[in-house]
């Protein structure tokens, strides 16, 4: 069970306040909620750094929180960061099964649904959002991703970078 | 999820200051008043002005450049604190509204020339030097600001920063400058802001650290 989303507001605030105790129990719920996020959208074996790293980007810019404001919308706009930078970072990785039910329903889910990357990679063409999915989340070389969408290699790589570019400047719009 | 990454972020904890919004913009709306004050003292008022009885196109051009200047201040201030679902299309609105001076300056060239506007390159480069030596006063609690927050598209917040600094920057040269017609201000003044923009552009991404 992932804390809900006032219990997170309350632990940041003490957290912000220096408060040890309240951090940890926060870091650790802001893992497993970030590795519920980040589930499918990234290869399983990137997930737990994904994770790491957003939680380190938390760490340094944690008084960039307003406590007058939800948490969980400011910790997805760092999380949505961090995806994006993955995913422009250039890796390989053997394509792994991305199928599968992760992790248990909560009552965050209609709110996980809204600020969610799966929004995010709605908003792009499907043409654009596809070969990001084939290469960079399912870890396909170009020419698989080619063969597989009827593209020719130059226009994925062509929609790969167009749409990391759309992607980083969507972050906060939706 | 390593618990020994987490032990080392919560032994690094130390209370910190949350960002304050308001007294960026504080700190952007009186090094704006100070550089017009400068501008004023050292260069001298506009003779309207000191009259009582500002022309109209200075008026419009204050106006302006100060929705230009402000609005995109307030939202390059508001990036440093993300939020997924946050909108904040004020400057955009602004920059519409201001892009109609270098519009009509154009529409105007057409049939008038930009003869007098050249003749006048001398007070446009002052404005261009002036505008940029004030954006840059007023940019620096700017980026001192995002540095501190987490803004999530650097490269927008580099234009923001770029646009509001040199929007209001040439606000408070405004005040010296002497000339009212159309075709100079939407050429000169269209210059400096965008000068300005394309090096915050350049600049401020490389700036903010995550």
């Amino acid at each position: 069970m992932i804390a809900s989303e006032e219990i997170m507001r309350g632990l940041m605030v003490r957290a912000q306040n220096g408060d040890k105790q309240a951090y940890s129990v926060l870091l650790e719920q802001t893992g497993r909620w970030l590795a519920r996020f980040f589930a499918r959208k990234i290869a399983a074996d990137a997930v737990d750094d994904l994770v790491q790293d957003t939680l380190v980007s938390l760490h340094r810019k944690r008084a960039s929180y307003d406590p007058s404001r939800p948490f969980l919308p400011w910790l997805a706009a760092i999380a949505r960061y961090r995806w994006v930078d993955r995913l422009r970072q250039t890796y390989k990785h053997a394509a792994q099964s991305l199928d599968g039910e992760f992790g248990e329903k909560s009552h965050e889910d209609v709110v996980l649904a809204k600020i969610s990357i799966s929004r995010l990679l709605d908003q792009l063409p499907s043409g654009q959002a596809y070969a990001i999915r084939l290469v960079k989340i399912e870890g396909l070389t170009i020419t698989e991703a080619s063969a597989k969408t009827g593209q020719s290699e130059p226009l994925v790589k062509v929609n790969i970078h167009r749409g990391l570019k759309r992607l980083a400047a969507l972050i906060e719009s939706v | 999820m390593k618990n020994v990454t987490i032990q080392q972020l919560v032994d690094d904890l130390e209370p910190v200051q949350r960002l304050h919004p308001n007294r960026a913009i504080s700190a952007i709306v009186i090094i704006t008043a100070v550089f017009m004050l400068f501008v004023v003292m050292v260069l001298g008022p506009r003779e309207d002005i000191m009259s009582g009885r500002p022309d109209p196109m200075f008026l419009m051009r204050s106006g302006i450049l100060l929705l230009l200047g402000l609005a995109n201040a307030g939202a390059v201030i508001g990036m440093a604190s993300p939020a997924v679902g946050r909108h904040n299309n004020s400057w955009q609105i602004a920059v519409a509204a201001a892009s109609l001076f270098p519009l009509a300056a154009i529409i105007l060239a057409m049939s008038a020339g930009f003869t007098n506007t050249l003749a006048a390159a001398y007070t446009g480069m002052e404005c261009l030097r002036m505008s940029a030596v004030g954006g840059l006063a007023i940019a620096i609690p700017i980026i001192l600001f995002l540095r501190r927050g987490a803004p999530t598209s650097p490269e927008r917040a580099g234009w923001l920063t770029g646009i509001a600094s040199g929007g209001l920057g040439a606000f408070a040269y405004n005040f010296h400058c002497p000339f009212n017609d159309l075709i100079y201000t939407g050429t000169w003044y269209t210059i400096a802001v965008g000068i300005c923009a394309v090096t915050g552009r350049a600049i401020v991404p490389r700036l903010i650290r995550w």
